[in-house]
C-alpha cells in the first residue's frame, strides 16, 4: 500500500515537474542593456498603426544605440546611455491588440518575469489607463508617447509621464481654426462669415479616447459659441456606418468632426462619399486620420479633409532634423514620419534622455530624473517647444510644452496627395482648401 | 443532504477520469508554488474564469441545448455592481458579489421569460441582441462611467485586502478563483443529478415528448438560465476587482460571449468535464502562440492563423468537441 502511495506521489510530482517546466522564463541575458517593455496594437484593427509605432521606436532606439553620422541630435552621436557606460537600449515587443485586460496582463509579464526597467506605450488611452494602473501598482516607470485621453494626466500617478499633448489642446486648436476662418486669419482664404461654420456635428469611437472627445467637442463648442447639432459614438470595428452617417447628415452641419481609429475612418469617409455627405469643413482627430492606409485606401477623395496631428513630413521644411530622421524612416518603411511614428521615436527619445539623466535603472532615480528633466525643442522631430513634465497640480506627469498642428489633404504638383499646414497660422505651408470640394 | 450527496457523486466516471481529475486538481492546487512566470499566472486565472464561464454556460447551452450568445451581459453586471459599489460606496467584493448575483439573475427572469418563447436560431440571435442593447446603455450611462468605464486604483488600498478583493501579488487573486472553481464543478454535479438536470436533457432531446412527460419546459429553461446566469455573474465580479478597470466594450462585448460559448463547444458541450477542457486547450494556445509566434518572433498575426485553424479542424472532425473526441475512442476499445 505504501509503496503504491509513494508512486503515486512520484508520478504526480513528475507531471507537475514536467507542466512547470514550460512555465519557467529563460534567465535573463547578463550583457549590459537596459530593457524597457513597449506594447503597442501590433494585431487588431488599429494594426496599422501598430506597424508605423514600431517602426518609429526602433529608429530612435538604432538612433541611440549607434554613432550616426548627419543627424544632429545629441542621442546620434553617442552610442549607448553614456551615463550607464553605453548601455544599449532594448524595446521587448507586445501586442495588446486594442484590449485594456490584454495590456494589463502584458504590463505584469514584462515587469515581473522579464524585469523591464520601464514601459513604453500603449496608443490606445483605454490600454495606456490599464496598463500604467498596473506600473503604478508595482512602482515601474513608465513613458506614453500617443495616447492623448486627458484623463490618463488627471489621476496624479507618480510613476507615468505622457510627452504628447492632449485632446483638449488639440480640440482648442480646431476651433481656434474655426474662429481663424472667420476672422480672415487662414492663409488663402477670405470672406468667411461664422454663421457659415455655425453647425457642428461629431461622431466619435465609442472608448475612452473617442468618448472624451465628444465631451470636450461638446464643452468647448460652447466655450467657442458653435452649435453642436449632433453628436453621436459609434463603435469602431462597426462593418456598416451608413445610419450613423445618415443621423449625421440630418442635421445638416457645416462642419463635420471625427474620432476615429483607422479601419472606421476609411469606413466613414467611404460612407459619407456613398450618401454624398457636403459639408464645409471635415475634420478628423488624428489617429485614423492621417494613417498611410486612409490615404492609400481613399486616394482623391480626401482632398480637402483636415486632421489634428502632431508630425506632418512638412515640418521638415522648418526643422532640419525631422528631416533627416524621415529620410532614415521613409528608407527602412518606405512611409514619411507620420504622428504615430514621429511620437513613438520620441517616447524612445524621452527614454534616453530619462536613463542618461538617471545614471542608473534604479526606479526611484528614473522617477526624479522624468519629474526634472528637460529636452529642448530644437533635438526633437516633432514641433514642440521641447519636453517638460508637469510634476504637481492636476496634470502630473504631462508634458508642458508640446502643441498640435491641423494639416488639410492637397494635391501636390506631382499629383501625390500629402498634409499640408494650415495651423497654426504662423506655420502655414499652403493656401486652405475651402470649402470643402465634395467627391 | 440529497443535494450535498448528488454534489459530490461522481460514480458514474472512469477510475481512469477520476485518476486524470485528481491529478490535475493537485497540479491546480499547487501550481503557484511551482517556478512560474507571471505570463503562466495571468494565463492560469484566464483558464479558471474560462472554466466557470464555460460551466455556466454548460447548463443551459450544453444540457439544455439552448445556444445562448449573450452570456457577456451578465459578466458586465457582475462586474459593474462591483465596481461601481466598491468606487462609489467601498462596499465590500463579499457583498457587492451577491448583490450582483442578485441583480443578474432579476435580469434573466426578466429577458429569459419572454426569449425562452423562442427556439433554435432565433434564440441564438435574441440573446445577442439584448445583449448588445444592454451593452448599448452601459455606454450612455454616465453613472457606471459610460463608455470610459470604471477604474479601481489598486494604490488606494493595502496589498492585501481580503475584503475589498484587491491584491498585489496574484497568488491570491489564484486560490480565490480556485475555491471558486472547485465549488462550482459541485454545483454542476449536483445539477447533473438534480430534477431540473433531467429535465433539461430531456428538453434537450425532444420538447414535445418532455412537455407530454408533464415537464414544464417554460419554466426549467428560466431557471437553469437564471443559475447559468449567476456563475457568470461572479466571474464578473470577480473580473472587476482582478484587472480593475472595466468599460462595455471590455466586458459586454460580443467577442467575449462568443468565446465562453465557443470553450464550452470546443471541450464538449453537454458534459462536466467539456468546458474545463475547452478552456484547458483554448486559453493557454491562445496566450502562447501569441508569445512565442507573435509580436516577438517579428511574425504578427500567424498566431491568430493557427489558432482558428485549430479551431476549425476540431470542429470539423468531431463537432461535440474534445470530450466528444474522448468518448469515441472509448466506444471503440470496448
Amino acid at each position: 500500500m505504501m509503496k503504491r502511495f509513494s508512486m503515486g506521489l512520484a508520478w504526480c510530482a513528475a507531471l507537475m515537474l514536467i507542466a512547470g517546466g514550460w512555465l519557467v522564463p529563460s534567465p535573463a541575458a547578463a550583457v549590459k542593456e537596459v530593457k524597457i517593455g513597449v506594447i503597442y496594437p501590433l494585431t487588431g484593427g488599429a494594426a496599422a498603426a501598430g506597424r508605423e509605432l514600431r517602426a518609429g521606436a526602433e529608429l530612435a532606439a538604432q538612433i541611440a544605440n549607434e554613432v550616426m553620422d548627419g543627424i544632429d541630435m545629441d542621442m546620434a552621436k553617442k552610442a549607448g546611455i553614456q551615463s550607464l557606460g553605453g548601455a544599449k537600449i532594448k524595446l521587448i515587443f507586445k501586442d495588446h491588440e486594442g484590449n485594456p485586460t490584454l495590456g494589463a496582463d502584458l504590463a505584469k509579464k514584462l515587469i515581473l518575469d522579464d524585469k523591464v526597467d520601464g514601459i513604453l506605450g500603449c496608443y490606445h488611452s483605454s490600454v495606456t489607463k490599464t496598463v500604467s494602473a498596473v506600473c503604478e501598482q508595482y512602482g515601474v516607470p513608465m513613458i506614453n508617447g500617443s495616447s492623448t485621453s486627458p484623463a490618463l494626466t488627471k489621476r496624479g500617478f507618480k510613476w507615468f509621464w505622457r510627452t504628447t499633448p492632449h485632446d483638449k489642446w488639440f480640440t482648442k486648436d480646431l476651433f481656434e481654426l474655426l474662429d481663424g476662418l472667420a476672422a480672415g486669419k487662414v492663409r488663402g482664404v477670405s470672406g468667411v462669415k461664422k454663421d457659415d461654420l455655425q453647425r457642428l456635428a461629431a461622431a466619435c469611437e465609442r472608448t475612452e479616447w473617442g468618448a472624451h472627445v465628444a465631451d470636450l467637442i461638446k464643452t468647448l463648442a460652447e466655450q467657442y459659441g458653435y452649435d453642436l447639432k449632433k453628436s453621436i459614438l459609434y463603435a469602431a470595428k462597426s462593418a456598416d456606418l451608413s445610419s450613423e452617417v445618415r443621423s449625421l447628415k440630418a442635421a445638416r452641419p457645416d462642419v463635420m468632426l471625427f474620432a476615429s481609429y483607422t479601419s472606421d475612418a476609411i469606413l466613414m469617409v467611404k460612407t459619407l462619399k456613398a450618401q454624398k455627405a457636403k459639408p464645409k469643413l471635415i475634420w478628423g482627430q488624428d489617429a485614423g486620420f492621417e494613417k498611410p492606409e486612409f490615404r492609400q485606401t481613399l486616394g482623391d477623395n480626401i482632398v480637402g479633409i483636415l486632421t489634428r496631428t502632431v508630425f506632418l513630413p512638412k515640418v521638415a521644411d522648418i526643422k532640419p532634423v525631422a528631416g533627416q530622421v524621415n529620410q532614415l524612416y521613409k528608407a527602412k518603411t518606405g512611409h514619411d514620419l507620420g504622428g504615430a511614428s514621429a511620437r513613438a521615436f520620441t517616447g524612445v527619445q524621452t527614454w534616453v534622455y530619462a536613463l542618461e539623466k538617471a545614471g542608473s535603472v534604479d526606479h526611484a532615480a528614473i522617477q526624479k530624473a522624468c519629474n526634472t528633466i528637460e529636452i529642448p525643442g530644437e533635438q526633437l522631430v516633432v514641433p514642440w517647444a521641447g519636453i517638460k513634465f508637469a510634476s504637481t497640480g492636476d496634470e502630473t506627469g504631462q508634458n508642458v510644452l508640446g502643441s498640435g498642428l491641423i494639416g488639410q489633404y492637397q494635391k501636390g504638383k506631382d499629383g501625390k496627395i500629402g498634409l499640408e499646414i494650415v495651423y497654426p497660422f504662423d506655420l502655414a505651408t499652403a493656401d486652405m482648401i475651402y470649402p470643402f470640394p465634395g467627391w | 443532504m440529497e443535494v450535498v450527496r448528488n454534489a459530490f457523486d461522481f460514480s458514474d466516471f472512469p477510475k481512469t477520469d477520476l485518476l486524470v481529475v485528481g491529478c490535475g486538481l493537485l497540479f491546480l492546487l499547487f501550481f503557484p508554488l511551482l517556478p512560474h512566470s507571471t505570463f503562466a499566472m495571468a494565463t492560469m486565472i484566464q483558464f479558471l474564469m474560462f472554466s466557470l464561464y464555460g460551466m455556466g454556460w454548460n447548463t443551459i447551452g450544453g444540457y439544455g441545448g439552448q445556444v445562448d450568445l449573450g452570456k457577456a451581459q451578465y459578466v458586465g453586471i457582475g462586474a459593474y455592481t462591483t465596481a461601481v459599489m466598491l468606487i462609489r460606496w467601498d462596499v465590500p467584493f463579499w457583498v457587492s458579489m451577491p448583490a450582483g448575483v442578485m441583480f443578474s439573475v432579476t435580469w434573466s427572469f426578466i429577458i429569459g421569460y419572454p426569449l425562452f418563447r423562442l427556439t433554435g436560431h432565433y434564440f441564438a440571435i435574441a440573446t445577442i441582441a439584448t445583449s448588445l442593447v444592454l451593452k448599448d446603455v452601459f455606454e450612455v450611462w454616465d453613472f457606471v462611467g459610460a463608455a470610459r468605464g470604471l477604474e479601481i486604483l489598486a494604490t488606494k488600498y493595502d496589498a492585501v485586502d481580503f475584503t475589498h478583493l484587491i491584491f498585489e501579488n496574484d497568488n491570491y487573486y489564484y486560490y480565490i478563483l480556485l475555491a471558486f472553481f472547485l465549488l462550482g464543478i459541485l454545483i454542476i454535479n449536483w445539477f447533473r443529478h438534480s430534477r431540473l438536470g433531467y429535465q433539461l436533457r430531456c428538453i434537450k432531446d425532444n420538447e414535445l415528448i418532455a412537455q407530454s412527460l408533464g415537464i414544464d419546459v417554460h419554466k426549467s429553461k428560466v431557471k437553469t438560465y437564471a443559475l447559468a446566469t449567476a456563475f457568470v455573474s461572479v466571474v464578473g465580479s470577480f473580473h472587476a476587482c482582478y484587472i480593475k478597470n472595466i468599460e462595455p466594450e471590455d466586458t459586454m462585448s460580443l467577442d467575449l460571449s462568443i468565446l465562453i460559448a465557443l470553450m464550452a463547444m470546443l471541450g464538449g458541450a453537454g458534459s462536466l468535464w467539456g468546458p474545463i477542457i475547452g478552456a484547458g486547450i483554448l486559453i493557454p494556445l491562445k496566450s502562447y502562440l501569441k508569445e512565442w509566434l507573435g509580436a516577438s518572433a517579428g511574425l504578427v498575426g500567424i498566431d491568430l492563423i493557427l489558432y482558428a485553424l485549430i479551431i476549425m479542424v476540431v470542429s470539423a472532425v468531431e463537432p461535440r468537441g474534445v470530450w466528444g473526441l474522448i468518448e469515441k475512442i472509448r466506444a471503440r476499445r470496448t
